[in-house]
């Protein structure tokens, strides 16, 4: 699983001096950057963007990285998004809305997060499965209180979104939270 | 031939109009931009007045007059927020300036600065971090709402480069309100004399709306439409966030372009959400007021 630390890459890319991660050039710079490292890696792994030691995240930034990002790749690669604060967030939300995008997140605390656009039950699946970390069709389906067929659409939308893995048998869900 | 601009009494967001009026139509003419019996002047109406230098100097060649406070008090304020430093390069000054060192004034979160390009957004950025904390603690906001005010300010400086074709100006004050509020505020203004909002969306925005296409429009379609000059979807978000912080935080935020000026007016607040036909001005400004929170 690379971590990929964008304020490093920030600082590799932009600025060894800045914190911020604020501007649409910047954005592009480190969006670029990202990329480099993903193409290093296996398309299977989950990508993990460390926001730990990124200050101040703006709604431009938040676009053109994490949003072009997912846009691109979010449909071949699993992206979990760690690290992140409640300034990080607020940008975050409204830009992954626009684009009717959903990513999985990871606060400063490490409890699990889910952004964008995800609907209640999806939202209660997506939480389940952060707290047991993998589950059968079975196991959702009564989590939800819904028959079989209607927890394998969610759990098909969440795999078909990227926003979980299955194991190698294919008979189980894993939570990437 | 000169001809006499007078700078208001009161220069602020408030009278900035009445300043439009008096700078006109420039024509062959040199302009004289007297401020000498000007009692205050707000980030917002010192910033408007660098940017109007700035397009002066670029349309004429030739810098404009202008004379500075009497009162001692005023042009010192003037002086500690940075604003002669810049006026110097924009204008031919006439009266003694004075000087004052860097003090670090408490009431001056960011200075006057000039923003060109993303290098002087993550100055700015990183300036107002610590100081805005500080300050926004004492108007009674929670800790977040540092972090949304360092980000609207971006947002705010990003729209000159990104859409303005030429430099601006931003400055970031905290002060005692009293004529308006009775409270202590802190303020953002930006402004630049780059090419407006109608000019910059018109080519994806004016066919659309056709006859009605206008400053006040172009406005409404920035603010509350989310729209940009770009055709990338992503684009056109750092206004909706702007408004987003400023509801959040009672605040108000005023968008002047041209002939039109669109606000977001909070319940403390009179102003009209759109003013129409108002005299034209180059560029944009924009100001964005949050005020301490009544409990305080």
């Amino acid at each position: 699983m690379p971590t990929i630390d964008l304020r490093s890459i920030l600082q590799e890319t932009v600025s060894g001096w800045y914190g911020d991660l604020v501007t649409r050039s910047t954005g592009h710079a480190v969006r670029r950057g990202v990329e480099e490292v993903l193409a290093e890696c296996d398309g299977e792994q989950v990508a993990v963007m460390d926001f730990s030691s990124v200050r101040l995240l703006d709604l431009s930034c938040a676009d053109e990285v994490v949003a072009k990002l997912l846009l691109q790749y979010g449909r071949t690669r699993p992206f979990l998004l760690c690290g992140i604060s409640e300034d990080h967030q607020e940008a975050l939300e409204p830009v992954l809305r626009r684009h009717g995008l959903a990513a999985v997140a990871r606060d400063r605390m490490g409890r699990a997060r889910f952004l964008g656009v995800i609907t209640e039950r999806v939202r209660v699946a997506l939480i389940m499965l952060a707290e047991r970390g993998s589950a059968e069709v079975e196991d959702v389906a009564d989590h939800l209180a819904v028959p079989t067929s209607a927890a394998r659409e969610v759990l098909d939308e969440l795999l078909e979104r990227r926003l979980v893995l299955t194991n190698a048998a294919g008979n189980q869900v894993i939570s990437i939270a | 031939m000169t001809r006499v601009v007078e700078i208001p009494v009161n220069f602020d967001h408030d009278t900035f109009d009445q300043f439009a009026r008096a700078f006109g139509t420039p024509e062959d003419e040199r302009l004289l931009f007297d401020a000498h019996a000007t009692k205050w002047g707000s980030p917002y109406g010192l910033i408007g007045l660098l940017a109007i230098g700035q397009w002066l100097l670029e349309q004429q060649q030739a810098k404009p007059l202008l004379t500075i406070p009497n009162d001692r008090e005023v042009a010192h304020y003037w002086a500690r927020t940075g604003f002669f430093r810049h006026a110097d390069d924009l204008f031919e000054l006439h009266g003694k300036v004075p000087y004052v060192g860097t003090t670090g004034s408490s009431d001056v979160l960011l200075e006057v600065t000039p923003v060109r390009g993303a290098d002087d957004v993550h100055s700015v950025v990183d300036r107002i971090q610590d100081r805005a904390a500080a300050i926004l603690r004492e108007l009674g906001l929670e800790p977040q709402a540092t972090m949304g005010f360092a980000m609207a300010l971006s947002e705010a400086c990003q729209n000159i480069v990104e859409h303005a074709g030429t430099g601006g100006w931003v400055a970031v004050q905290a002060y005692h309100w009293r004529r308006r509020l009775g409270r202590r505020v802190a303020v953002i203004a930006v402004a630049d004399a780059g090419v407006g909002f109608r000019t910059s969306l018109a080519p994806t925005q004016a066919k659309r709306v056709g006859d009605r296409w206008s400053d006040a429009t172009a406005l409404e379609a920035a603010l509350f439409q989310g729209v940009s000059r770009f055709r990338d979807p992503g684009r056109g978000q750092g206004l909706t966030g702007m408004r987003r912080y400023v509801g959040r935080w009672e605040g108000k935020l005023s968008l002047r372009s041209g002939t039109a000026r669109l606000s977001i007016v909070p319940g403390w607040d009179d102003d009209v959400p759109m003013a129409e036909g108002l005299p034209p001005f180059p560029g944009s400004q924009v100001q964005l007021i949050i005020p301490a929170q009544q409990s305080n």
